[in-house]
């Protein structure tokens, strides 16, 4: 078998174990609902405003959604002796990863899609406000402007999932699991950002570092990406905005780096 | 479930969604030029655009289509369309223009009528151009009903000759543009026309005071048996003299005479029919008598209004109907200590500049459908003081009144206490209006009327206001099923106290321009209302309104609070009356949407956000005359 096939042999076997995962489901709901909750609240009408709105919401569910769905994948093998007898099939560390990955990513992706489509379905079936007899024209306001934060939010939701499978690789136990998946996520959504505004209040570092440092947070990268590729400068004026490179690059090795972790620490070759 | 098949559809979403990349959201855009009659329209009035269409002059236009609002914004004027781009809030509220298009009088064949108005003598060349583009000529002779007029062309030779023939500079967009640099605060501007109106209006009951001291030539029933005869008899700048007693109207008075009574034991008594006094001379005066017997034919049917000016309906119908007192041409004539009993009009005024109406009582039918107006102004600003007004159609009914000052009176249960019409520049003043469908109503397209220190209560409507650059400031209205109905267009609302009111202040326009700045508005069951249209921010340099003690903090001292208030939101609206709402609205949820509700407001849907709320009312006073029980 090649290594594909044999990842996605592996991606059926996790893809399943969601689906046949009433928890997993019913948060799977709860993000949903909570998005398109917001979403109403906050009265967009727009696909830019919608962006805007949306980029703190998802950089805070995203990682936690992500955790629910990847930190025990690997770590609950382990636990019922599964991953010994894995390791007797011709299969590699590399395939079993990747396969985990996929698997989980195709129970998430679908949820954080759905989440986005119906949101910005709520932007295009707003009712009241249609006054015909006045002529409507193109704003700043483009439903491309919301493609791009799609992506970026898949790639967002990628790298967060990728962190979740390492964190399951590495941990020895469900608890310890559990402990390292919380520290991560508030180190995502809070300790990288706040660490940097400490050290940049205590002069540590200069504002000149930031584009760089930023880039190294998931958060921030993501956060950067979207506001220089899918907002512009309607909103941002004359604030210069991180560049494509940075934030591309500190994304990619979030990922490499988290899936490399759970390569090497899901078994000893 | 196959996850090959998931992951392929999911690779196959994504490829979709990443087609945004191939796509640049922020490239040019073409402007197309729309049919500016569906334009959200502003700039000149609706009387001076009526004038223009009906005499077919020409007024130069502009349409604008903005960065963050879906709507084509169209403008009467190139002034206006400046002073509008330039204006405080604008880039806020609309974002950046993306293209102005302006009307091409290049193949137009512009010239000067013999008044000076512009007109085209080729309605088929013209159409738009950029105003990047264009040129512009200024302070040339042209003007249109609303002034002097800045005249585009697409081609620079076109300008040229117009300016040769008719005066004027040649400049481009930019220069057009920082003329218009120079504004006045709104607030300053108020105090301008206030001041203005207020000495002018001092200027006129002066001026009709000394028609109370003219001699007395004839004394009724004792040098002549009937009024008629002794109007037939005095000299002209003479007092006739009613003593106590009733007499016979249905008179005309076609000299410059004072007819004065005794107060309301003297008695003038129509038969019912038609006008009880007809003044067709200019200086009359009518003081110190009771007047009944009015004819009960407020409007009058007509049937040779075919053609004509737009306001012949008006003129014809409004202007000839029953009256107990009908100036026509009344200029500087006076009405004062006057009791009329009335089933149609009080005091039609049809011409009369500088009439003054005061220290009189118009009583009309208890049912509104019944009456007509207690003063009738067409065409000459009057001067209505101290007078009450009890039942009836309109207490003070205005057309083409332009300047009319109406202060210090009172209506009540009647329908509406002031209602303009075609009228622009009024100063209506300390009025106080009880029971009405609505207390102070500004109809059609006027500009720069002044509603200021009114007192509205226990009406349908407080005071609604049409038009454009208007003010409306220091009332109170309390009790009403709605405070404010603001659809004049960049307009002025400050200071006003809107308590205990249905709705307390309601944005009637699609378009947001209004500066809504130190109100007291409390105690509302909706605060406010502003159903159409994006979102509007009602702070005006860094002060919002008073909306009751909001929870909050004011950490820098200025007397705002640092949190913004949305008072159509459905937590903030219910902040002051349900204990649920607090908590709510400190939730880490409520604290993210706050943060994101104020962002491009244009794109936003409907609703009012206060930036800066007041920590404490702006007259407290005032606040505390309404609202005793209630903070």
């Amino acid at each position: 078998m090649s290594r594909a096939r044999t990842a996605l042999v592996v991606a059926q076997r996790e893809f399943t174990t969601l689906l046949r995962t009433p928890t997993i489901l019913v948060l799977a709901l709860g993000f949903v609902v909570v998005v398109g909750g917001f979403v109403l609240a906050a009265g967009t009408g727009g696909y830019l405003p919608l962006v805007l709105d949306l980029v703190a919401p998802m950089e805070i569910l995203v990682p936690l959604l992500a955790f629910a769905f990847g930190y025990r994948a690997i770590q609950s093998d382990a636990d019922r002796g599964e991953l010994e007898t894995i390791q007797t099939y011709p299969l590699s560390r590399l395939s079993f990863v990747g396969g985990v990955f996929l698997g989980r990513l195709a129970g998430l992706l679908p949820v954080v899609l759905v989440a986005l489509g119906l949101s910005a379905g709520a932007v295009v079936f707003t009712p009241g406000d249609a006054v015909s007899v006045v002529v409507r024209h193109g704003t700043v306001d483009a439903p491309v402007l919301f493609l791009r934060f799609v992506t970026l939010t898949v790639l967002f939701t990628a790298v967060a999932l990728a962190v979740a499978v390492a964190v399951s690789a590495a941990a020895r136990s469900g608890r310890e699991a559990l402990a390292i998946a919380v520290v991560l996520v508030i180190a995502l959504v809070l300790g990288f950002d706040a660490t940097i505004v400490a050290a940049l209040s205590g002069g540590l570092i200069g504002p000149d570092a930031l584009g760089t440092l930023t880039a190294l947070s998931p958060n921030s990268a993501y956060r950067g990406l979207v506001y220089t590729l899918a907002v512009g400068d309607v909103y941002t004026r004359s604030a210069p905005t991180p560049s494509l490179l940075a934030g591309t690059a500190g994304l990619t090795l979030w990922f490499v780096g988290a899936l490399g972790v759970a390569v090497a620490r899901v078994w000893r070759e | 479930m196959d996850v090959k098949y998931v992951l392929a559809g999911l690779a196959l979403v994504v490829l979709v969604t990443a087609t945004g990349f191939t796509v640049d959201p922020h490239g040019e855009r073409d402007v197309e030029p729309v049919s500016f009659d569906s334009t959200l329209t502003m700039g000149m009035t609706g009387v001076d655009v009526k004038e223009a269409e009906e005499r077919n002059l020409s007024i130069p236009r502009a349409e604008v289509f903005f960065s963050q609002y879906e709507y084509v914004v169209g403008y009467y004027g190139i002034e206006s369309t400046a002073t509008h781009l330039r204006g405080p809030r604008t880039t806020e509220q609309f974002g950046e223009p993306i293209g102005v298009l302006v009307t091409d009088y290049a193949g137009t064949e512009p010239a000067l009528n013999e008044n000076g108005f512009l007109i085209e003598r080729n309605s088929l060349g013209g159409g738009w151009v950029s105003a990047q583009s264009a040129v512009f000529v200024v302070d040339s002779r042209a003007k249109t009903p609303g002034g002097p007029a800045i005249v585009p062309f697409g081609e620079r030779s076109a300008a040229r000759s117009f300016a040769e023939r008719y005066g004027g500079q040649v400049v481009d967009w930019g220069s057009v543009q920082s003329r218009s640099a120079e504004r006045t605060s709104p607030a300053t501007e108020m105090d301008r026309i206030t001041a203005n109106r207020s000495q002018w209006a001092d200027r006129q009951v002066t001026a009709t005071a000394g028609l109370r001291d003219r001699p007395v030539s004839v004394v009724v029933g004792e040098d002549t048996p009937t009024l008629a005869a002794a109007i037939e008899r005095a000299p002209a700048d003479t007092t006739v003299r009613l003593p106590p007693g009733t007499y016979d109207g249905n008179v005309t008075v076609d000299k410059p005479l004072t007819l004065t009574g005794a107060g309301p034991e003297t008695h003038v008594r129509g038969d019912s029919e038609g006008t009880v006094l007809s003044v067709t001379a200019e200086r009359v005066a009518v003081t110190d008598l009771r007047i009944s017997g009015v004819g009960s034919t407020g409007a009058r049917s007509f049937s040779d209004a075919d053609g004509g000016d737009w306001d012949q309906f008006v003129r014809l119908a409004y202007g000839r109907g029953d009256s107990a007192i009908r100036f026509i041409n009344g200029t500087g004539s006076l009405v004062a200590g006057v009791d009329i009993e009335t089933r149609a009009n009080g005091v039609l005024v049809r011409g009369g500049q500088g009439l003054v109406v005061r220290d009189s009582h118009i009583e009309g039918p208890p049912e509104w459908q019944d009456g007509f107006m207690g003063v009738l102004a067409m065409f000459d600003p009057v001067v209505v003081q101290n007078v009450t007004f009890e039942g009836g159609r309109d207490g003070v009914y205005t057309h083409r009144a332009n300047g009319i000052v109406v202060r210090d009176s009172r209506m009540a249960g009647l329908r509406f206490g002031v209602h303009e019409m075609y009228t622009s520049g009024a100063l209506i003043r300390n009025n106080t209006v009880r029971r009405a469908s609505t207390g102070v109503i500004v109809m059609t397209r006027p500009r720069a009327n002044v509603l200021r220190g009114n007192d509205v209560r226990a009406s349908e409507a407080g005071l609604i206001v049409a038009g454009s650059a208007s003010f409306v400031a220091e009332n109170v209205v309390a009790n009403n099923e709605v405070g404010l109905g603001m659809a004049a267009a960049r307009s002025y609302v400050a200071h006003n106290t809107v308590v205990d009111n249905g709705i307390g202040i309601r944005a009637d326009l699609l378009l947001p321009s209004l500066t809504v700045t130190g109100n007291d508005v409390v105690a509302n069951d909706e605060q406010a209302e502003a159903d159409m249209g994006p979102v509007r921010i009602w702070t005006a340099d860094g002060r919002g309104n008073y909306w009751g003690r909001l929870p909050g903090v004011d950490a820098d001292g200025d007397g705002t609070l640092d949190d913004s208030y949305r008072p159509t939101g459905a937590v903030d609206g219910a902040l002051l009356r349900s204990e649920g709402s607090l908590p709510l609205r400190e939730s880490p949820a409520m604290t993210l949407l706050r943060s994101v509700r104020d962002r491009l407001p244009g794109l936003r849907a409907s609703g009012v956000v206060d930036t800066a709320p007041l920590t404490e009312p702006t007259r407290p006073n005032a606040l505390a005359r309404t609202n005793g029980s209630r903070p």
